[in-house]
């Protein structure tokens, strides 16, 4: 044996051309190993864009006034013409989009686990837009810049211009909560409390446990799910030290990285809210919890579903 | 004493929410007037259920409030004339040319 990955000869030319600066544009360029992990790649893109929509759309009754609850219809809208992106680039390789969105069971979807969860309140609502949506771009920005697929390099643009608005609507609002103080402020740091954590585990495995990645390998995206992990934090940690909330992360000036500051995965209670510091977890318990899915999942699939599925079976 | 051209200046800070490209490149401050330390902005928005309004409103209040001077900042949504393509600058329509979007 060699350290080596033995790769079919087919296989491996489509990495070395891929490369050398190869884009890919149709079905034809593809090996069978390209075009799984494109596809894995864009289920997930596709799954989490169609679930942030009903727990949006939900939260979105919380809004303190019309124009604010106008800004969060828009930006479901924007997140259901995600999805469509993503599963119209699917569609163009063989995949049924009417079996994607009404053909699968709530738990077959597979978006992350932070879109199993309620937003509860207006101050759940704009973390949801500061942290999610900074974890969308975070993911996405990567892929429009690395990404191999020329279509889907294609189509982010729009995409990417779109999640700057909720982003911004998000931090907006942190910075427009946290100024008002008192009860206010501390119901947005009972947001982040949770949702803080949640958003470090949706970047998955560190890179040190980390199996072979077909994504990387195919140039499907550009940085490893620790390198995304910072960039995330190297953006969130700043904007609520800067307000005065607190979070569970560092700046490490030894390391010039930020460093997580509990137990790195552990527990977490969705009925409570509450994350477990004092029950680390293993990945695969991490897995296992993300595969039974959250409170919401039914609901939010259902609600989807529900829109224009009944004369669609099952 | 804050001058409208120094308000002016600071308004050319606040971006559209999507694309890098100031509310006065695209033509949605109508008015600017300084009266000692209070500012009053004539603000329209593109559309009447523009998403942005909220986020905008907010953005240009700190923008103008932070002008030396500025006591109080109003802004005055404002609806008429409406908003059309026409009002964005030479400038804004080569930044959104950029991004594909055609006007």
């Amino acid at each position: 044996m060699t350290g080596k990955t033995q790769r079919d000869p087919a296989e491996q030319a489509l990495i070395d051309r891929i490369n050398q600066g190869f884009m890919v544009e149709s079905e034809e360029d593809m090996t069978p190993g390209y075009k799984k992990s494109l596809l894995t790649q864009l289920t997930v893109q596709g799954d989490t864009e169609l679930l942030s929509a009903p727990a949006y759309y939900l939260a979105s009754r919380d809004a303190p006034n019309i124009n604010s609850r106008i800004a969060v219809t828009a930006i479901v809208h924007d997140e259901l013409g995600h999805a469509n992106i993503a599963y119209r680039i699917m569609e163009d390789l063989g995949v049924d989009k009417q079996w994607l969105i009404y053909g699968r069971q709530p738990h077959e979807f597979k978006h992350p686990y932070g879109f199993d969860q309620p937003l509860e309140n207006w101050a759940e609502m704009v973390v949801a837009n500061g942290f999610f949506d900074r974890a969308g771009i975070t993911l996405l920005s990567d892929v429009h810049e690395h990404t191999s697929y020329g279509p889907l390099k294609r189509a982010l643009v729009k995409v990417d211009r779109e999640e700057v608005l909720h982003l911004r609507h998000g931090e907006s609002w942190m910075k427009r909560l946290a100024k008002a103080g008192g009860a206010v402020k501390e119901a947005l740091q009972r947001a982040v409390d949770w949702m803080f954590p949640m958003t470090l585990e949706w970047f998955g495995l560190p890179d040190d446990l980390k199996r072979h990645s077909g994504q990387l390998v195919y140039r499907l995206k550009g940085k490893t799910n620790d390198q995304l992990r910072q960039t995330w934090m190297a953006a969130t940690v700043p904007l609520c030290e800067g307000i005065g909330i607190d979070v569970p992360a560092h700046w490490d000036e030894s390391a010039q990285t930020y460093a997580i500051d509990y137990p790195f995965p552990c527990q977490y209670d969705p009925e409570a809210k509450r994350w477990l510091f004092d029950e680390p977890l293993s990945w695969d318990q991490v897995f296992d919890r993300w595969k039974a899915r959250g409170p919401m999942n039914q609901r939010y699939v259902e609600m989807i579903q529900g829109a224009f599925g009944s004369s669609v079976a099952n | 004493m804050p001058t409208e051209a120094a308000v002016w200046q600071a308004l050319r800070h606040v971006t559209d929410p999507e694309f890098p490209l100031s509310i006065v490149d695209l033509g949605m401050v109508y008015g600017v007037r300084v009266v000692r330390g209070r500012v009053d902005v004539d603000l329209t928005f593109t559309s009447i259920g523009c998403p942005a309004i909220e986020m905008l409103t907010t953005d240009v209040r700190e923008a103008a409030g932070a002008v030396p001077g500025v006591e109080a900042v109003h802004v005055d949504v404002v609806w008429n004339p409406p908003w059309t393509k026409d009002r964005i600058s030479e400038r804004g329509r080569q930044v959104l040319a950029m991004y594909g979007v055609v006007c």
